[in-house]
């Protein structure tokens, strides 16, 4: 949940303040649970709903998402593969529209399947599949971008 | 599916729609296609790269925060409660309101003098009241859990391992209830929350054997 939260939201501080808001949001809402998806998924989309308010707040604020400084971000971070691409990945990542960047969240790195992503996101399912593929489309564009401009 | 051309047309198709029929022709075909398999191999490669955006870090306080805010909130929310419950509370809060009142007051009551030792008794009489209305209400729902778990256990269907999955979790959530009741026996806040728990674990046992009929 907290790797969900941190790539929706940028930073350590705002993710764990989505965990904790979802839980309590879980707890308040659980008599109105109808047994339709896995409370799992149910939580999920409690997670991601309110990561997008506190993006909102923090929008309507005109705050910048307060991204973690490399040198603490790179603690959190998969040990392996290049450091720059996976830089240049996140950037990438946070720039995509919505639902594109939940989407690639959720299905590349988190590993839900469309129909979960569906439920989470409340989309059909055909929309997480063209979502998907746009994302990775824009993905590689600007990646091979970034590439070309580093060489 | 094996016209080459048609393939290749269709990539683009196979990869948006994610259909695993024509994900694999598309493959097969990309063996012998070598712009296919760049275009494939482009795209697997995205898709590699998704892990590296996983992120874990040790936040040894979040859990305790969760807690204590839920604790919070189940307190600031105060639920209407059984009504067997609610009459053996109602007694014991009066009794604690009335004990403390005296104690602060230092004075007696001039109709019925009630000593230290009385006030003592009567509190822990009517703590006994809650105690028996509790496990009574308790023991009412151990048994439609008891008629439940067969019907789960042989279920597999999805509705029945959420119902599951929402029992561990009030389970789970009544345990940790219990252990901090057992640190405060008097907490009337913790009383309210293991009641709404258990309230919710009645209404989830109702409504999977509704159901099962």
């Amino acid at each position: 949940m907290k790797s969900v939260a941190m790539n929706l939201l940028g930073n350590t501080a705002d993710a764990e303040d989505a965990v904790q808001e979802a839980f309590l949001k879980l707890f308040r809402s659980l008599p109105t649970f109808k047994g339709e998806s896995l409370l799992s998924t149910w939580l999920y989309r409690i997670l991601v709903n309110t990561c997008y308010d506190i993006g909102r707040r923090r929008q309507r604020r005109g705050v910048e998402a307060a991204l973690d400084d490399d040198s603490k971000a790179w603690e959190i971070r998969a040990p392996q593969g290049d450091a720059s691409l996976r830089v240049t990945l996140e950037r990438t990542v946070a720039d995509l529209p919505e639902p594109q960047r939940s989407v690639f969240v959720l299905f590349e790195v988190e590993g839900f399947k469309h129909r979960e992503i569906a439920q989470i996101l409340e989309i059909p399912e055909g929309t997480s599949k063209h979502a998907l593929f746009v994302a990775k489309r824009a993905l590689q564009e600007r990646l091979l971008a970034a590439r070309e401009e580093r060489a | 599916m094996t016209d080459s051309r048609f393939v290749c047309a269709r990539l683009e198709d196979a990869l948006r729609d994610d259909e695993p029929g024509l994900l694999e022709a598309a493959r097969e075909h990309a063996l012998g296609c070598p712009e296919c398999r760049a275009a494939l191999a482009a795209w697997d490669a995205t898709s590699a790269l998704g892990p590296l955006l996983r992120r874990s870090w040790p936040s040894p306080e979040l859990e305790p925060r969760i807690r204590r805010a839920l604790l919070k909130q189940s307190n600031a929310k105060r639920r209407l409660v059984a009504p067997g419950w609610t009459y053996a509370l109602l007694a014991a809060s009066v009794l604690l309101a009335l004990g403390l009142l005296i104690q602060l007051r230092g004075t007696r009551s001039p109709q019925a003098p009630i000593d230290e030792a009385e006030r003592q008794l009567l509190t822990e009489r009517a703590m006994a009241a809650v105690e028996r209305s509790e496990a009574d209400y308790i023991g009412s729902i151990d048994r439609l859990a008891k008629l439940a778990e067969p019907i789960i256990e042989r279920s597999s269907s999805p509705l029945m391992a959420n119902y599951r999955e929402k029992l561990e979790i009030l389970d789970a959530a009544i345990a940790e209830c219990r252990a901090q009741i057992e640190r405060n026996r008097f907490n009337a806040h913790l009383r309210h929350e293991l009641l709404s728990v258990y309230q919710e674990k009645q209404r989830t046992l109702e409504k999977l054997m509704q159901e099962k009929s």
